[in-house]
């Protein structure tokens, strides 16, 4: 099809006028908004729709809001066209998630733009406002106690503000003045994108401006398609896991994320099928939250270069699986979607990674992006109750947008790096939040161990030690300690992001700052060996806990997966990284291969040698080819082989007449043809998490999970490093890899 | 010889010349400039006054000794902090926190960043910090929000970090930024007091965040600190050694060092980290300067370079500050003047993009090497400069002056094969298109800094800066619906002259809250501390209180809002009838900011922060206006050639060549017209012209 054609140079212009509307409308939105988390945590979009409801351009922000809003516009011309009908001045609250966006939460504004007399666009601004009234975070058994959920409301009609409906809505909610500076900073955001949009308008014309709209859908569209030639075709699986409540045994439970991922030519499918069943908590994500959510990862991994319209979904295919937690049945609750979509933002980028690997964009090659939530379990960030000064505490702390990002093909990933699906997000001040919240803080810093270990080991996420100070009704949510990672991989031999993880409570009591003065200082190790207090674990997992007085928490924001096998890594690194108190040596040693001299402030070299020969022959002496041999083919021809793409650090497919094999760059060794798994022939270990975890479980309950991790026959280098958890089912040798040659 | 007496002397190094402006009471203005020689920049300094000297024909001993304000704004701060050459630093905090200045708030990431690059999201990385985690050592203490002591400072910590950081590590500098110490100074002004018995010969140079900055928000006030460590022994060094230059050579008067915040300051007085973008700062206050002269309350101030273009604003009469700048990709806490940059000045690439056919213009430049394709080096992307070539704006002879020949057909040649075939365009519609489309996108982001305060760009007029500024003004001005442009023959040493021009200023912003309905005694009491510590800090240097001027400005925002409106203090004292007054001003200009009806009287209100500065006006030279002479400047005209305009009608026309400096004040020059000056050009559309007003400046009134 012949793109629609515009004068180049005005569409230009245009293109950058749009989008400097919609940053004009979004910093509005900013500056006028009363949570942080919009406000410095970004979370909040301006875009504008053609007349049909399909995106035209969204500005920066929340990428999971420039996903969600066109399903909202086309669902409100379907249901409210004749009645109440559209009139110029005319804006509508939604916040419906079973029809755009992922939970109550995501509000949205939208605005219909006139001109003429006739609707010619849509304006819409989006937030992320933590109330609607309802049963508090954690508690909701479907989406009727997930507070307001409205699927389109005129909160602005004809130009007048509609007190009564402004009301009504905000008069739902805990804290009305919250709700209502963001309604009404919603508001002021779209006013300001639609008169400008009108001005654009009068400067180039309706026609032109209708026209360059279409041509902005084509050229994302081509764009996207552009890239999808460039890269291989073939099959990419993965599988990650999250873990809920389950309220008939009040225990933690697992579910999976199952995803196929095929790309063909410049067609990319994922199928979810494999997925695990919807649940009876608010731990689902409806169809519009899954597709919000694949592309925002998407946009980060693969379109980062692709204007943020409709256009780039187009030759993406969606297929999930009815009745799942990515497809949730109405009426199920869906609060926590968001926690589920990071987890299938993980799940989808690991997929993407080892195809852009194999298309030699090591640049975009990133282990484990967001969605890492590893054991996260116990005490929330969604909290209750008031402050010292009695002001009502706002409901969440995003520390999680501070979050350690995955390393890369050549780097260590980027500590506390911030947040894939913001990509400006940031976390407060401390000084700033305990100005709001009733807490003090006697940590934040980088967690030990805490990222996936590799050559280039995985950005460390953050820990905060802090203690309730000065509130009588505090509270927070609270999550079952689930047995296996939640989200995150490692790539071509990297860990996926484990140790150092779990959330406590202690309850340290009034007294703790008596024992500070005196010179002790509260810390991890002190807080689970009992120190600081008894280790609080409610019974029967309460969706909500309280947190007197004096209660000490530590909290954790997980860090990047690692990439490469942690042997290769240069034993300096280890050494830095011990030096800055971001490694035990107890890893060091046992992950790494690195042994420090006494004082710590050298390496070992000799012993580290020794070290790291004996690992590998642990891992040839122990591992097993799960099928029992290490070779399809006949190892002594593998020097006949030439090389035909790379896909891995350590693999590539290699020819030799007209057959392809899969082949040790390293060594040479011969796996298998290239339409077969080559996890089969490599030496595999299995550990159980139960032996790798420091610390058990708060809950007293077992990890459930097992680290695969599968080496070279030849050279021992480890290759893969995938999490299985043996009660979810299903094939534990992941064929993760299928490249059509 | 000049028989002036008591100059005004205002030299500012930049990255190539050291400028240097001379004023004379009567009006006189002299300037002279140098190369910089970033060996040692004194030297530079010495070698443009010598030239100066030469200029008023006086010997350089008597120039010195004449001047009555030595005043100076230098890039060397800026540099050591581009290059990552200041000192070795160690940094003290509370413990616990150690990782403050690594975490930098996750933000630290893209802080620094422009759009396009953020979004590559796999490939943005934080920058090094300026002090490694093996040098920051934590200490016991604790305050809290409302500066209530929590936890005692442990001196035995203190003594034990001192002893680590300069005798194990050898640190010649450290910073000491503790949490909470906006609210309560009181633990770090226990380490200073332990580190002078630490280190009593004072050979260590200490930077404490709470004196830098009284406003929360710990990882910008650290890094605020650890920069003023960083650069202070270098900064030092530089200006202890040039004023022992300057004295022996026959300085007497006061040596004044500019600031980031737009005011200059007796060196004592002046932080090293305050010394940043004092360029920037210099070319501001000459905006203001030239505002105030002109009578205009509002003014864009537009430079254009070679791949830059730099945005900032005067309303009211003033320059604004950034709430948090970030320099060099670190967020401080420091009153720096607001100026914002895109991606497009005379080397920005413009390449058709191979998927989409979109003409894309920017953020890549091809910088000074490459270069444009016609700069002959190279190069070999079609950029701004070469377009504008095309289109017959700038005279490949007469490029900067003559100082640089273009190669023409080179450029028509490139504009062929990379722009109008693949768009099937003719050469010249697609220079054209290069030339629309920077200068529209430039009009977005003058639009966007515009609004953000609160004013529409029809309130404003233009000023044109740098290379390229001029040459595209008319261009993005009429996008913004501006008609008045105004480009200054002296643009070249701006920033020296308004060295020369600039006020003492020291400014002060705490952070509070004050919840309304409040008092008038809270914050009366903190403007009489922040007062106070002005007045001592302006009685050093060398003003009576009544020669001081303060303004004040309270930060307003509902309830709950992270983002406040400043708002100027008409009053000296609040009283109840005032701070009901102020509400009603917040609420108005809240409405003014974000439309009717976003206000929310109901959410509650509150003082989040109060700023003062304190104003010490010095002798400020009265420019001399030219006496004016009625003409059409045809005595400048020196040749004809074509010259294609966008508006107001797309085309070529034989246009009369003019040279700037055959001009004289009152001359009116009719467009189509070119006006060529040393350092720029400027093309003047038809229906447009070019007045030379009394001082000899350049106003452009364009057709909306």
């Amino acid at each position: 099809m012949e793109p629609t054609a515009v004068d180049p140079i005005k569409y230009e212009m245009y293109f950058h006028r749009l989008w400097a509307i919609g940053e004009e409308g979004r910093m509005t939105l900013q500056r006028v908004t009363a949570s942080p988390i919009v406000a410095q945590g970004g979370e909040c979009m301006s875009s504008f729709y053609d007349t049909e409801g399909v995106m035209v351009l969204a500005c920066s922000g929340h990428l999971r809001f420039a996903a969600a809003t066109s399903q909202a516009i086309k669902n409100m011309i379907e249901y409210f066209k004749e009645s109440p009908g559209f009139y110029d001045g005319d804006q509508f609250f939604f916040n419906d998630p079973y029809v755009a966006g992922s939970h109550t939460y995501d509000m949205m504004v939208i605005k219909p733009i006139f001109y003429g007399g006739e609707l010619i666009a849509w304006t819409a601004t989006s937030t992320h406002t933590a109330d609607t009234g309802g049963v508090l975070r954690g508690g909701a058994l479907e989406i009727f106690h997930e507070g307001i959920c409205i699927s389109g409301l005129k909160i602005v009609e004809k130009g007048e503000f509609r007190e009564d409906v402004f009301r009504t809505l905000v008069g739902m909610c805990r804290d009305p003045q919250y709700v209502g500076l963001d309604m009404k900073a919603m508001i002021a955001g779209n006013n300001v994108c639609a008169d400008r949009y009108l001005g654009l308008v009068e400067k180039f014309g309706p026609e032109f401006v209708e026209a360059a709209g279409r041509r902005m859908i084509e050229d994302s569209e081509a764009k996207a398609r552009a890239k999808l030639r460039s890269l291989p075709d073939g099959t990419w699986v993965s599988r990650e896991y999250v873990t809920t409540l389950d309220r008939k045994s009040r225990k933690a439970v697992a579910q999976q994320l199952y995803c196929t991922m095929t790309k063909k030519g410049d067609e990319l499918e994922f199928d979810l099928e494999g997925t695990s069943p919807q649940t009876d908590t608010d731990h689902n994500s409806t169809f519009p939250s899954t597709a919000a959510h694949i592309t925002l990862a998407l946009t980060n991994a693969l379109f980062w270069d692709v204007p943020w319209s409709d256009g780039k979904m187009k030759p993406v295919t969606l297929k999930i699986p009815e009745g799942t937690i990515l497809n949730c049945t109405f009426p199920a609750a869906c609060g926590a979607a968001p926690r589920v979509g990071n987890v299938l933002v993980s799940t989808i980028c690991e997929c993407v990674s080892k195809m852009l690997y194999a298309a030699g964009r090591v640049d975009d090659v990133n282990a484990s992006t967001t969605g890492n939530l590893a054991y996260a379990g116990g005490p929330g960030y969604f909290y209750g109750g008031h402050t010292r000064d009695g002001i009502r505490v706002a409901q969440g702390l995003y520390d999680i947008h501070g979050a350690g990002m995955g390393s890369a093909p050549l780097r260590d990933g980027v500590n506390t790096g911030g947040h894939m699906n913001i990509p400006s997000a940031g976390i407060s001040d401390i000084e700033r939040i305990e100005m709001q919240y009733p807490f003090l803080y006697f940590t934040r810093g980088h967690n030990p161990d805490g990222s996936g270990f590799g050559q280039y080991r995985g950005g460390l996420g953050s820990y905060r030690i802090y203690w309730i100070y000065g509130s009588q009704d505090c509270s927070a949510d609270y999550k079952p300690y689930g047995g296996v990672a939640q989200g995150g991989y490692g790539l071509c031999g990297g860990y996926p992001t484990g140790k150092s993880v779990l959330r406590y409570m202690v309850d340290a009591g009034m007294e703790l700052l008596d024992r500070v003065k005196q010179g002790e200082y509260p810390d991890g190790a002190g807080m689970r060996d009992g120190t600081w207090g008894n280790v609080v674990h409610p019974d029967g997992v309460p969706e909500r806990v309280a947190l007197p007085e004096g209660s000490l928490l530590i909290d954790y924001v997980a860090g990047g997966g690692g990439f490469g096998d942690p042997l290769e890594r240069d034993p300096a690194l280890v050494l830095r990284d011990f030096g800055r108190g971001w490694l035990t040596p107890k890893i060091g040693e046992e992950v790494y291969g690195v042994v420090l001299a006494r004082d710590g402030r050298s390496v070992d070299e000799a012993a580290t040698r020794s070290l790291r020969e004996r690992i590998r022959a642990e891992r040839k002496q122990l591992g097993k080819p799960p099928s029992g041999k290490t070779s399809a083919l006949d190892p002594t021809q593998a020097g006949e082989y030439e090389s035909v793409l790379r896909f891995h650090a350590s693999l590539e497919i290699a020819r030799r007449n007209g057959r392809h094999a899969i082949r040790c760059i390293q060594c040479g060794h011969l796996f298998c043809g290239a339409q077969e798994n080559y996890k089969n022939y490599a030496l595999r270990r299995i550990l159980d998490l139960n032996d790798y975890m420091e610390d058990a479980l708060p809950s007293g309950e077992p990890y459930i999970g097992e680290y695969h991790e599968y080496s070279c026959p030849g050279c021992q280098v480890q290759l893969q490093v995938d999490l299985f958890c043996p009660p979810m089912g299903g094939d534990p040798i992941l064929w993760d890899t299928r490249i059509d040659v | 010889m000049a028989d002036a007496k008591d100059y005004i002397i205002g030299i500012d190094t930049g990255g190539t010349f050291t400028d240097v402006v001379v004023m004379s009471p009567s009006g006189e203005v002299w300037t002279a400039k140098a190369s910089t020689t970033p060996d040692e920049f004194s030297r530079g300094v010495m070698d443009a006054l010598t030239e100066a000297a030469r200029v008023l024909d006086v010997d350089r001993t008597e120039l010195l000794n004449q001047a009555v304000l030595f005043k100076h704004g230098s890039t060397v701060a800026t540099n050591a902090l581009i290059t990552r050459t200041g000192v070795k630093v160690g940094f003290i905090t509370t413990r616990g926190f150690e990782d403050t200045t690594e975490i930098m708030r996750a933000i630290g990431r893209v802080d620094g960043l422009s759009e396009e690059e953020i979004r590559h999201a796999t490939w943005v990385t934080k920058p090094e910090p300026l002090v490694p985690r093996e040098r920051v050592l934590g200490v016991r203490e604790r305050i809290d929000y409302r500066g209530e002591v929590v936890v005692p400072l442990s001196r035995e910590d203190v003594m034990d970090a001192i002893r680590k950081l300069v005798d194990e590590e050898g640190c010649e500098a450290i910073a000491v930024s503790l949490l909470h110490a906006w609210a309560n100074a009181r633990h770090e002004d226990d380490v200073r007091a332990l580190a002078r018995e630490a280190d009593p010969s004072n050979k260590v140079f200490w930077s404490f965040g709470s004196e830098l900055a009284q406003v929360a928000g710990e990882y910008a006030r650290a890094n605020t600190a650890i920069i003023n460590s960083f650069l202070g022994p270098t900064v030092d060094r530089y200006l202890g050694g040039l004023q022992t230059k300057l004295e022996e050579g026959g300085l007497e008067g006061p040596f004044l060092i500019m600031q980031g915040n737009g005011g200059v300051a007796h060196r004592g007085h002046a932080t090293p980290v305050s010394n940043l973008q004092s360029g920037p700062a210099g070319g501001a206050i000459a905006s203001a300067y030239v505002a105030g002269l002109l009578g205009h309350p509002n003014a864009i101030t537009a430079d254009m370079g070679g791949t830059s273009f730099d945005v900032g604003l005067i309303t009211e009469g003033y320059w604004r500050y950034a709430a948090e700048p970030i320099v060099e990709r670190f967020r401080m806490l420091q009153p720096i003047i607001d100026i914002q940059s895109i991606g497009a000045g005379g080397g920005t690439i413009a390449r058709v993009d191979e998927e989409t056919g979109r003409l894309l213009v920017g953020p890549q430049s091809a910088g000074a090497s490459p270069g444009p394709v016609c700069y002959d080096t190279g190069g070999e992307e079609v950029t701004v400069t070469d377009a504008d070539l095309v289109l017959g704006i700038i005279d490949p002879d007469y490029f900067l002056g003559g100082r640089k020949s273009l190669n023409k057909e080179k450029a028509e040649k490139a504009v062929e094969e990379k722009i109008a075939k693949p768009l099937g365009l003719s050469n010249v519609e697609a220079a054209a298109g290069v030339y629309d489309i920077v200068n529209s996108k430039m009009s977005d982001l003058i639009r966007q800094q515009v609004v953000r305060t609160g004013h529409l760009p029809e309130e404003f007029v233009i000023y044109a800066f740098g290379g390229a500024g001029p040459v595209h003004s008319a261009g993005f001005s009429a996008e913004l619906g501006i008609n008045k442009i105004y480009i200054f023959p002296t643009s070249p040493v701006f920033s020296a002259f308004g060295v020369a021009a600039a006020d003492v200023i020291h400014t002060r912003v705490m952070t509070c809250q004050y919840i309304f309905p409040t008092q008038p005694e809270g914050p009366n009491e903190r403007l009489d501390t922040i007062e106070n510590e002005l007045n001592e800090i302006m009685t050093g240097e060398g003003f009576k209180a009544d020669q001081v001027e303060f303004r004040r400005f309270f930060t307003m925002r509902y309830r709950r809002q992270t983002a406040g409106v400043e708002i100027p203090l008409p009053w000296d004292r609040m009283t109840d009838e005032r701070l009901k007054g102020l509400q009603e001003m917040f609420e108005t200009k809240y409405e003014e900011l974000y439309g009717v009806g976003a206000g929310y009287t109901k959410a509650g209100m509150e003082i989040s922060a109060i700023r003062v500065d304190a104003v010490g006006l010095v002798t400020k030279p009265e420019l001399k206006p030219q006496p004016v002479e009625k003409g059409d400047g045809s005595q400048a005209v020196k040749g004809k050639r074509n010259v294609y305009f966008t508006r107001p009608e797309r085309g070529f026309i034989e246009t009369p060549v003019y040279d700037n400096a055959l001009l004289k004040a009152g001359n009116e020059v009719a467009g189509p017209a070119i006006l060529e000056l040393p350092f720029t050009t400027i093309p003047v559309p038809p229906g447009a012209k070019v007045t030379v007003d009394q001082y000899l400046n350049l106003v452009m009134e364009i057709q909306g």
